[in-house]
């Protein structure tokens, strides 16, 4: 019999190291004589876009083409140690320090473009510098780069972004362990084969409180990652291990989600700013896998009226509890 | 890093001269799906290694009147795609569907299934149900053709001489009327080995008893096989629940008599039995 069911999964998730761990994040923006930004940083983009954003960033801050910067990463040679690439805290702690050094340079551009164009109000948008009272008083970003050369001021600013925390009490273990947190909710819906224990996982919604989506599309990848992850996490993903040698020597036998496996997933980005987050983002990388897992077991629990307690839940051990439950009416 | 000898054979002849010459040596290749992973795991270290997959004359899909001819070097997806077989043999192309992925199926080939023998094959059980018969090839004997279930020696094991080599599947035609299924149940969606699999061919009387009934699991012993026994039980029977029930029994009876009680019993037992039930119930008219 295929018997359906629909679980719910929530979570809070503290971004970064928290607990007093050293969280730090840096970066250098260089803005070169023709107008064109070199950005290093230490940090690595495994797959996860947070190249894509800092670029963003900087665009954004300079009003320049995104295409118009080189990013250098993770090379120990020529970039500033931004710390490692996980806790979902690229965006959040080393997304601030390119935020910083972008907005260093800025306004140093700034000022000498008040003292060539006489106006204050000045907005820096489409590779020009205008005023918003007398837009006919412009000046465009390559100009004014190549005139910060000729004046001597600092074209390059290297900044550091630090989110260490304090510790928590250590004999109540109360406290506000982290810099800040995620928030996110998601409902599966998964169809149950009573006869074999095999899952079906028919549909994910999915809710991401991201702050503010520097690049929607990016986040809702992020998001549908994750689930891929969750969905795995619940149903196949397993170490098996004898007497602390592990078992499970490769991925054909470590069961990853393949296509056929992912069902359609509706992505909801919340967006509810943070002040400590550069526009007001947080991390998502991890916050979008955490609700798949339990909101998967949730669904099998409502289909089945059994509680799955130990991960895959597999054919095989699905089909135990099946048949335990069968036996203990 | 293994070292050998790769020839590519460009006719049936010269194949079957090159076998009798390297005779134990020597490992034919196909789609290699199998016979590669199976190199880089070092399970075997052959002088030669012989591709037929350059022998036109071992490809293609040929129908007559009484029977189907499938070249070995007929990959999956040919299978899967082809007109002849969802006409006659659906059951085949279920199961050629279910293998591996795309690139797998766009790959390995019905012949390397059934020549490596795998336990957890899934076309091979298909093939069996429906009565393949191998076409074997030597240079000393020629050819002869051997049903399939008698070639199957043991796991990854079809007793070819070293100088054979299959240049063919033959199927014979189901009378009309005979309806199948098959089923297989892995741990995900694609790209998995199959935890079991089943295949089923069943031709009942205008009245409705069974008078051909054809029961083959697979990757539940070490060799495939028609099930004999459990098959016996309905034949000249109108099958009914409870009919359905004992051969259900019997046919896991059958399988434990040959696997022992095994860590996957205690799952493979009940669901072989919850599957066949099901299947059955699903292609009787």
């Amino acid at each position: 019999m295929k018997k359906r069911g629909i679980g719910v999964g929530s979570m809070f998730y503290g971004m970064g190291y928290g607990f007093s761990r050293q969280d730090i994040g840096s970066a250098e923006v260089e803005i070169c004589e023709d107008g064109s930004v070199i950005l290093r940083s230490g940090e690595v983009d495994y797959g996860q876009g947070s190249d894509t954003i800092f670029c963003q960033i900087v665009a954004e801050e300079l009003g320049i083409r995104y295409d118009a910067i080189q990013i250098i990463t993770a090379d120990t040679f020529t970039t500033p140690n931004a710390g490692p690439t996980s806790a979902s805290r690229l965006t959040y702690v080393t997304g601030n320090a390119v935020l910083k050094a972008a907005r260093a340079l800025r306004n140093r551009l700034e000022e000498i473009a008040r003292k060539m164009l006489g106006e204050e109000d000045l907005v820096f948008v489409d590779e020009e510098i205008f005023s918003e009272t007398h837009p006919e008083k412009r000046i465009s970003f390559a100009t004014l780069a190549k005139e910060g050369h000729l004046r001597g001021v600092a074209m390059v600013e290297t900044t550091w972004h630090d989110i260490t925390t304090g510790d928590v009490d250590r004999e109540t273990g109360q406290g506000n362990a982290y810099s800040n947190y995620s928030f996110a909710t998601q409902l599966a819906e998964v169809e149950v084969d009573t006869e074999t224990g095999k899952v079906e996982v028919l549909r994910v919604i999915a809710a991401t409180d991201v702050g503010k989506a520097i690049n929607p599309s990016n986040v809702e990848g992020q998001i549908e990652g994750g689930v891929v992850m969750g969905v795995g996490y619940a149903l196949t993903e397993e170490v098996k291990q004898e007497k602390g040698y592990v078992k499970t020597e490769n991925l054909g036998e470590y069961m990853v989600p393949t296509s056929l496996d992912i069902p359609d997933i509706e992505t909801h980005i919340v967006e509810v700013p943070i002040s400590s987050g550069p526009y007001g983002a947080k991390g998502v990388g991890e916050p979008a896998l955490i609700p798949t897992t339990p909101a998967i077991l949730n669904a099998i629990a409502n289909a089945l009226g059994v509680r799955v307690t130990d991960l895959p839940a597999n054919l095989e051990n699905l089909h135990r509890l099946i048949r335990e439950n069968e036996k203990n009416r | 890093m293994q070292h050998f000898e790769f020839h590519s054979a460009a006719s049936i002849e010269e194949a079957a001269g090159l076998l009798a010459e390297k005779r134990d040596g020597c490992r034919v290749i196909a789609g290699g799906t199998d016979l590669i992973p199976a190199l880089r795991n070092e399970d075997f270290h052959p002088d030669l290694v012989l591709s037929l997959l350059e022998v036109e004359s071992l490809r293609g899909i040929r129908e007559d009147d009484n029977a189907v001819w499938i070249g070995p070097l007929t990959t999956f997806t040919e299978i899967v795609e082809s007109e002849v077989i969802g006409r006659h043999f659906p059951l085949l192309a279920q199961a050629a569907a279910t293998v591996g992925g795309p690139q797998i199926r766009n790959r390995g080939t019905i012949g390397g299934n059934i020549a490596n023998a795998s336990p957890a094959a899934d076309v091979l059980p298909a093939a069996l149900a429906l009565d393949a018969e191998l076409q074997i090839r030597s240079k000393a004997s020629g050819e002869k053709r051997v049903p399939l279930a008698e070639a199957i020696e043991k796991p990854y094991r079809i007793k070819f001489r070293p100088d054979e080599f299959l240049t063919g599947i033959v199927l014979r035609k189901l009378d009309a009327g005979t309806r199948s299924a098959f089923e297989k149940l892995g741990r995900r969606n694609a790209m998995a080995r199959a935890r079991m699999n089943l295949s089923l061919v069943l031709r009942q009387d205008p009245d409705g008893r069974v008078s051909d009934l054809r029961i083959v699991p697979g990757a539940v012993m070490p060799v495939a096989r028609r099930m004999k026994k459990a098959e016996e039980r309905l034949l000249g029977k109108k099958p009914d629940e409870k009919w359905i029930e004992d051969v259900s029994n019997r046919l896991v009876d059958e399988m434990t008599g040959v696997t022992g009680h095994r860590w996957s019993t205690e799952y493979k037992v009940p669901v072989m039995r919850n599957i066949f039930g099901r299947m059955l119930k699903g292609i009787i008219v």
